[in-house]
């Protein structure tokens, strides 16, 4: 019998944070039915986690599952507030000023370039398209292509070529094109 | 030698492993989730590194983002606490294949523990009891012919169980082939493996752990016993040394034991055997071994004077055992509370923002936490927040002096389970020493016929 150690893991790492569709129905703040209702959206879509914030309530779906097993599903009330910050890796984060940063989605060392003495993939004031590579994140000796999510301007590089950059850490600032 | 050791964990434990380290004189990296960018192991490290998004799978549970963080950074050692990656094995060799030291002990011996048929028969060769029991059952006529030989009640564990989980009690044979299949199902369901095997059950028994530390060069020794009986759904709660159970005498006969299997399997590092002892008759058998260093460790600390942390530190780093067993002395008694965010009654986690707090201090007091005013517990990880450890000459005074600390610690703004300690230090079975698994139950239904009897 071990000691209380801490976590097992947890829930798949996919989350979905649908934004509109849960203020559908005002009045019906997370009776019954709209649980039954997330529950069924968390199963139909084959999600680990659902979390909605209405009205300044919030609920949060998740299922455990355990390695090849039936699923089940939790339901985990929170209490806000929860300052956890909510940036997932790649997605591009919107800033107050307009423009967004795309941060990395690894721990690694961050190149500019497909070789050492390459030409950059990109610079500041360049446009790339969506799917375009911009860089390279090294992680254990893997070179992980980071793309574009979609057609951009880079305004700045954010770190020097070479540099150890950490998961979430912005690489480039960019504006929507 | 290693000289900058990257903490593959988080919280009170991530804490104490940075302490120890910056007092041998080594350099830190911590990591962290997003959700733990505040946190104090992140703050008081010499270096820190965000490896991924809240849930653990993705960032304390992501091995390619370890590694990567210790490569960025330059360390050399990973110390992987308790809990995470801590016993896993393949984690340990990918450390080792990338040239950093794992501060624990072999992968094999992971693997080994790992398997509780392995370890059952492994550590019985070595000369340590084991309760009767069965390899692996896989077909009906095996377990009919293991149930008739061991006896009833029985119980029938997941090989790749452990820690009080995959477990059937069975009493009789009526209900022998139906425990049987759902065991296995549970088994497959959580461990991705359904083999079971069978052992003699022993109601209501002590749980007793000697802790041992071996260099790999030929050095072992071991650091006294803990007793750990109070649980709650195989969660340990409150854990002392030494245990009251136990002479002088049979501590060191099985410490004794223990050591001697340890040298005999070639283990390496801090781990501990944990042992059920039958209430009945005083007899210890070999439940399972622990291959890290555990929760409880610090009652063991405050006993023996030793600083297992920085001793297994050490070790990685080549040294041999710092101590020979004649230098280990049990001293006084210590205890240790383990204060979790939780609902006291549905014990649901209860994360949130600390609006206040203090910690309790004083002599003979340590309290290891990585909690401050204005930190928020997270929702993703495990509910434990502090422990409370006091040491004392007597046990006696070692249960005054936790009555003492526990009303001086003040936490706002989340709930936890200190009240619980409050009620079974109070217990007179806990006074007197009389504690098995069912301790909890028995206070709680104590509680009840009381609040019964004015109304009679």
């Amino acid at each position: 019998m071990a000691a209380k150690e801490p976590p097992r893991a947890m829930a798949g790492a996919r989350r979905a944070k649908p934004r509109g569709d849960a203020s559908d129905k005002p009045s019906d703040a997370y009776g019954m039915n709209e649980i039954r209702r997330l529950a069924k959206l968390l199963d139909r879509y084959d999600l680990s986690e659902l979390e909605v914030e209405h009205l300044g309530q919030r609920i949060r779906l998740r299922r455990e599952r355990p390695a090849g097993g039936a699923s089940n599903v939790a339901l985990v009330p929170t209490t806000p507030p929860l300052a956890t910050p909510q940036t997932a890796g790649t997605a591009p984060r919107p800033e107050p000023d307009g423009t967004t940063l795309i941060t990395s989605p690894f721990v690694g060392t961050f190149y500019r370039a497909p070789t050492p003495e390459g030409t950059p993939f990109v610079e500041a004031g360049q446009t790339a398209r969506k799917g375009q590579v911009l860089c390279i994140v090294e992680a254990m000796k893997l070179m992980n292509e980071i793309e574009a999510d979609t057609d951009c301007r880079i305004l700045d590089v954010l770190v020097k070529n070479g540099d150890p950059v950490e998961f979430g850490q912005p690489l480039f600032k960019i504006t929507l094109a | 030698m290693i000289h900058k050791v990257l903490v593959a964990n988080r919280g009170e434990i991530a804490l104490r492993v940075i302490r120890a380290c910056h007092e041998l004189g080594l350099k830190t990296v911590a990591v962290h989730s997003q959700a733990d960018a505040e946190a104090l192991h992140v703050r008081f490290a010499d270096e820190s590194v965000c490896i991924g998004p809240p849930p653990a799978t993705a960032s304390y549970l992501n091995i390619a983002a370890l590694i990567s963080a210790a490569e960025i950074t330059g360390a050399d050692a990973v110390h992987p606490g308790y809990g995470f990656l801590a016993e896993n094995a393949e984690f340990a060799e990918v450390c080792e294949r990338c040239g950093l030291t794992f501060v624990g002990p072999q992968a094999e011996m992971m693997r080994l523990m790992g398997d509780k048929v392995r370890a059952r028969r492994t550590m019985s060769e070595a000369g340590v009891p084991v309760l009767p029991g069965s390899g692996v059952v896989d077909t009906e006529q095996e377990i009919g012919a293991a149930a008739a030989l061991i006896g009833y009640p029985l119980i029938i564990k997941a090989v790749a169980g452990g820690g009080g989980r995959g477990m059937k009690i069975v009493d009789g044979p009526g209900s022998l082939l139906r425990s049987w299949s759902t065991a296995r199902g549970e088994a497959k369901a959580a461990f991705g493996n359904p083999s079971v095997y069978l052992e003699r059950y022993v109601e209501r028994p002590r749980h007793i752990e000697i802790q041992v530390i071996a260099d790999g060069q030929g050095h072992v020794a071991h650091l006294g016993d803990r007793e750990c009986s109070i649980q709650r759904r195989h969660q340990k709660l409150l854990e002392e040394a030494p245990s009251v159970a136990l002479t002088t005498a049979a501590r060191e006969a099985l410490g004794r034991i223990a050591t001697d299997a340890v040298r005999a399997i070639g283990y390496t590092s801090a781990g501990t055997l944990e042992f059920l002892m039958d209430t009945r008759d005083g007899r210890c058998y070999f439940m399972e071994m622990n291959t890290r260093i555990q929760v409880e460790h610090p009652v063991t600390e405050m006993v023996t004077g030793i600083d297992l942390m920085q001793e297994q530190l050490r070790i990685a780093g080549g040294s041999a055992l710092s101590l020979s067993q004649a230098d280990v002395q049990i001293r006084g008694h210590a205890i240790e509370c383990r204060i979790n965010a939780e609902d006291p009654r549905s014990h649901a986690p209860s994360p949130g923002r600390i609006t206040a707090l203090h910690l309790p201090g004083g002599f003979g007091v340590r309290v290891d936490s990585a909690l401050y005013s204005g930190y928020t517990v997270p929702p993703h990880y495990d509910s434990l927040i502090a422990k409370l450890v006091v040491h004392a000459p007597t046990r006696r005074e070692a249960i005054a002096r936790m009555q003492r600390v526990l009303s001086e610690f003040v936490v706002e703004g989340i709930c936890t389970n200190r009240d619980l300690f409050q009620r079974i230090l109070a217990f007179e079975d806990f006074a007197a020493g009389r504690l098995d698994t069912a301790f909890l139950e028995r206070m709680e239904r104590a509680a009840a016929s009381a609040a019964e009897e004015p109304s009679r």
